[in-house]
């Protein structure tokens, strides 16, 4: 079967019931009107594609600045925890540092 | 009667050409806008049927056409600008139509009513099975294809027409086709490639 050559003979023109060009000459006799029909606005075709390229670019500069934030986050917690274990750590040696010389002292005292 | 329709009735007149009745049909003669409808109304009726597959909605719609016809018969330029003007404002409307919420779907069997062609060597229920897919098409690849096959338009008349790039044109052809290949296919009709 060709498929081009049965549409063409599927899709044949068609008269119109009879009477069909009376009846639009009443209606024009009647004075009615109708509306020419807008042909399709040219940006309608672009909206849809428009739109999703935008909320592509707004999902992902949104995702990109949320994911940054969250590096950015992250690293001054990082921080945070490692000036916070160099505090511990000093406090530390501190006290040893103390402790040593105070053990120092009692063994020169006890020399003496 | 008017000059136009004198002319054609007799044989020593010649017979005027479509741009003489346009012209006429400008300068208010109604009996030359009728000869103009006449001339086009199974143009812009087929086109209407096949896009609505509706006798009574697509024979609203045609009126609604030669109504803005007579309402715009000042700009049209020519009989050959009068043919695309026709196609154009047909095709618009068909789409505008089945886009519109009041202009719900006719499902009806007006389609086994329809007066039946000159005999020819064809399978009617082909026919009327390829008429109903074409009618299932979205509204765009559908104006596509009825231009396509019902005036054997090529692809760039049809761009124009429709007002679409060349390309959407040729795709939606092209898919048109491949879906009424796949659902003939279904129903068990071989075709070529």
């Amino acid at each position: 079967m060709d498929l081009e050559r049965e549409l063409r003979q599927a899709l044949t023109r068609k008269s119109p019931p009879r009477g069909f060009d009376e009846k639009v000459l009443g209606r024009i006799a009647s004075g009615e009107k109708v509306a020419l029909p807008k042909p399709p606005a040219r940006w309608t075709g672009y909206a849809l594609p428009v739109a999703a390229s935008l909320a592509i670019v707004a999902g992902g500069s949104f995702y990109f600045w949320q994911h940054e934030r969250q590096r950015q986050m992250d690293a001054e917690q990082t921080a945070r925890n490692v000036v916070l274990a160099l505090q511990i750590t000093s406090a530390k040696v501190s006290a040893v540092q103390m402790k040593v010389q105070e053990i120092s002292r009692y063994e020169r005292q006890a020399q003496y | 009667m008017s000059q136009m329709l004198t002319a054609a009735a007799s044989p020593d007149v010649p017979v005027p050409s479509e741009d003489d009745v346009l012209a006429q049909a400008r300068a208010g003669v109604p009996e030359a806008f009728a000869a103009l409808v006449r001339e086009h109304q199974a143009m812009v009726f087929g086109l209407a049927y096949h896009f609505l597959q509706s006798w009574s909605q697509a024979e609203e719609l045609a009126q609604d056409v030669f109504l803005v016809l007579h309402q715009n018969l000042a700009r049209i330029e020519s009989a050959r600008h009068l043919v695309l003007w026709l196609r154009r404002v047909t095709s618009n409307r068909c789409i505008d139509w089945v886009r519109s919420p009041r202009n719900r779907r006719e499902v009806s069997m007006e389609i086994v009513h329809e007066p039946a062609a000159a005999a020819r060597l064809q399978d009617p229920m082909l026919d009327a099975l390829l008429r109903r897919l074409v009618a299932e098409l979205p509204p765009h690849p559908r104006i596509v294809v009825t231009l396509r096959f019902q005036e054997d338009l090529d692809l760039a008349e049809i761009a124009t027409i429709v007002d679409m790039p060349l390309n959407t044109v040729k795709s939606h052809l092209r898919r048109s086709l491949e879906v009424l290949r796949r659902k003939l296919a279904d129903r068990g009709h071989v075709h070529g490639s």
